[in-house]
């Protein structure tokens, strides 16, 4: 062999190079087939999931509860599910609730979620694969209140704690004036709630509430939030600053489970299963090529 | 609930056709893309700029301009003073200086806000709990609060009544005796038997006699505590992190690195809930079985599908015959 000819490359090399794209279409694939071909793997919850549903749970009826959406249409594959259960199970224990918002893109979802879940019955008598009490149709400003969006970040959080009536100037949504609404008397502040639910997919969101006047006022407050920001929100929990977390898709699958209704957060924690192994298999993979690679044994990078 | 107007369906109509735009990336930045991407920013920038207006500036400003408190009225001109002070940085470089007071306002404003909030939630919550005790008492049944026993593997709050009921009546004998009282219907009693386990299951946390300890908690604290002290050495740069403190140190960066692991799982499975919301819109599972029917997605993704590899193809070509524009020379 002379010395100008060329080893052929080692197959670790030839795949170092591959196109990523090949795993772009191995993950479309994870994701659409499985949406066809379900294999109903197991949802459940982990322990931070159940402790949000016994929070709820131990609601008495006709407790009040103020549900914060702060999200963006991004973030509801993720959140959407749990919002779908936890409203079914706030429902059927005939809970008030008070909603606000303090992301400016949140309130066209609001209003959708007020039309579609909060007026609409989710789980009415007969819903097929569904055991538990059914939900009825809210009304608005009797068994709930839409308080609309209010910006200011955390400034804006600070001020719900020490004066919601204010920060709202004193009118929901639609103008009626909260003096009006029998379910709003007595409730001046966000401690005047039997708990605080927060649907968080950044900032401002659960972080700000704890910070600003869940520590100051000793809410009681649960959060779901997506799953990139559970690791931020988790220690919270191991405080009990937080009394319950719902992170991410799989967390809201798990809590569709303890209500009784599996929803978009069951059917997606299966593709989500799925997805999970073809992303372990691509960095077993990635790590396989490199550490076979003759470059990398002979002390190159 | 009532069908979609069809402006409605229209718009899940174009949402369909810009998720397919956006993913055309993967080929090329090509004229679908930039189309998606331009929407995008004009639309987001267009629709903050009216909610600013109507929710922050007409109510706020405009409209409180109105006031008749003369107190209100100076503070909310200062706050106009301050917005016009802005400009002025941007707009003369003579009098940029003034710029700085608004700016300083907002960074005091923020960091007063911040700080009283951090050192409340952070500091003070989280060394209280790192710094709690090793132990890990189990909760005794017999006695302990239905809080504490809400909390337990396989409970819940009814579960935790009953079982408070039940005591008073004839006080627990065993775990077993708790977990089959007649009072428990028979999936309480299941869930209660599968969340049995000696190593982080009920057993490990409940007990009927008092001063039982929880040895997995107790390990589980230890570690807690020591990947906390290592992870302090790390970031502790006073002193050189050689011998003994450049291993604990070690045993940090470890403990970060477990840590950020688990982030980047969680970001992973974020994304790829992104990719699953979008597979279920561009498929028509998010919708009930009569808005499907009237919004069609599967056949608008098959049209759009052929539409954006249509479009590609056409303008591939005239890139390729020197015609398309920017982006011609590097492709070719």
């Amino acid at each position: 062999m002379s010395a100008t000819e060329q080893k052929p490359a080692h197959w670790s090399e030839k795949l170092q190079t591959f196109d990523r794209r090949w795993i772009f279409l191995a993950m479309s694939l994870a994701i659409v087939i499985p949406l066809f071909f379900p294999l109903g793997l197991p949802a459940k919850p982990d322990p931070m999931t159940k402790a949000a549903y016994n929070a709820v749970e131990s609601l008495p009826p006709g407790s009040r509860v103020f549900v914060s959406l702060d999200m963006d249409p991004a973030s509801t594959p993720e959140l959407e599910p749990f919002f779908k259960a936890v409203m079914l199970h706030l429902k059927r224990k005939n809970v008030k609730v008070v909603f606000g918002t303090t992301w400016y893109s949140a309130p066209p979802l609001v209003e959708r979620y007020m039309r579609e879940v909060v007026e609409a019955s989710i789980a009415p008598a007969g819903t097929a694969g569904y055991s538990g009490a059914p939900d009825r149709p809210y009304v608005k400003n009797v068994d709930y209140v839409n308080l609309g969006f209010r910006d200011g970040k955390g400034a804006i959080i600070q001020l719900f704690g020490s004066d919601l009536r204010k920060a709202f100037d004193g009118r929901a949504n639609d103008g009626t004036a909260l003096d009006q609404i029998p379910m709003m008397s007595g409730i001046k502040q966000l401690k005047d709630f039997d708990l605080i639910v927060l649907l968080n997919a950044g900032f401002p969101g659960a972080k700000e509430y704890v910070q600003f006047v869940g520590t100051r006022y000793k809410l009681k407050m649960i959060a779901a939030c997506t799953a990139v920001s559970t690791t931020d929100l988790a220690p919270y929990f191991q405080t009990g600053q937080l009394i319950g977390l719902v992170g991410g898709m799989a967390a809201a699958a798990g809590y569709e489970d303890l209500v009784g209704k599996k929803g978009a957060g069951t059917s997606g924690a299966d593709v989500l299963n799925i997805g999970s192994i073809v992303v372990m298999l691509a960095i077993i993979f990635g790590n396989v090529v490199y550490f076979v690679s003759p470059r990398r044994r002979r002390g190159g990078r | 609930m009532p069908a979609f107007a069809m402006i409605d369906v229209v718009g899940f109509w174009v949402g369909i056709f810009l998720t397919f735009c956006i993913l055309s990336f993967l080929y090329d930045d090509n004229p679908f893309y930039k189309l998606a991407e331009h929407l995008f920013i004009g639309i987001s920038i267009g629709y903050l700029m009216v909610q600013q207006y109507t929710d922050n500036l007409h109510p706020k400003l405009i409209v409180a301009l109105g006031e008749k408190d003369g107190i209100w009225l100076a503070l909310r001109l200062v706050a106009i003073v301050l917005v016009i002070l802005l400009f002025v940085k941007a707009l003369s470089r003579r009098w940029a200086w003034l710029g700085r007071f608004p700016l300083a306002f907002v960074v005091a404003f923020y960091a007063g806000l911040q700080i009283n909030a951090v050192a409340n939630a952070e500091l003070g919550a989280q060394i209280q709990f790192a710094s709690k005790s090793l132990d890990d008492p189990k909760v005794d049944l017999n006695t302990a609060p239905a809080e504490a026993l809400t909390s337990l593997p396989g409970s819940s709050p009814l579960v935790a009544e009953k079982l408070v009921a039940e005591r008073a009546q004839r006080p627990f004998t065993s775990l077993d005796d708790a977990t089959t009282r007649p009072s428990l219907t028979p999936a309480e009693r299941q869930d209660l038997a599968a969340a049995r386990g000696t190593l982080v299951g009920l057993d490990a946390s409940a007990s009927v006699k008092p001063g039982q300890q929880n040895w997995f908690g107790v390990l589980s604290n230890v570690l807690l505590l020591l990947g906390l002290l290592t992870s302090l050495v790390y970031f502790y740069f006073s002193v050189a992190h050689t011998g003994v403190v450049g291993r604990v140190s070690k045993i940090g960066v470890w403990v970060l690195m477990i840590g950020f692991g688990a982030s980047f799982g969680l970001t992973v499975q974020g994304r790829l809930a992104l990719a699953i919301g979008r597979a279920y819109d561009v498929l028509g599972r998010t919708f009930s079985p009569s808005d499907a029917a009237q919004i069609k997605a599967p056949y608008v993704s098959l049209i759009s599908i052929v539409i954006i590899i249509l479009g590609i193809a056409g303008w591939e070509l005239r890139r390729r015959n020197g015609r398309g524009g920017p982006g011609t020379a590097e492709k070719t």
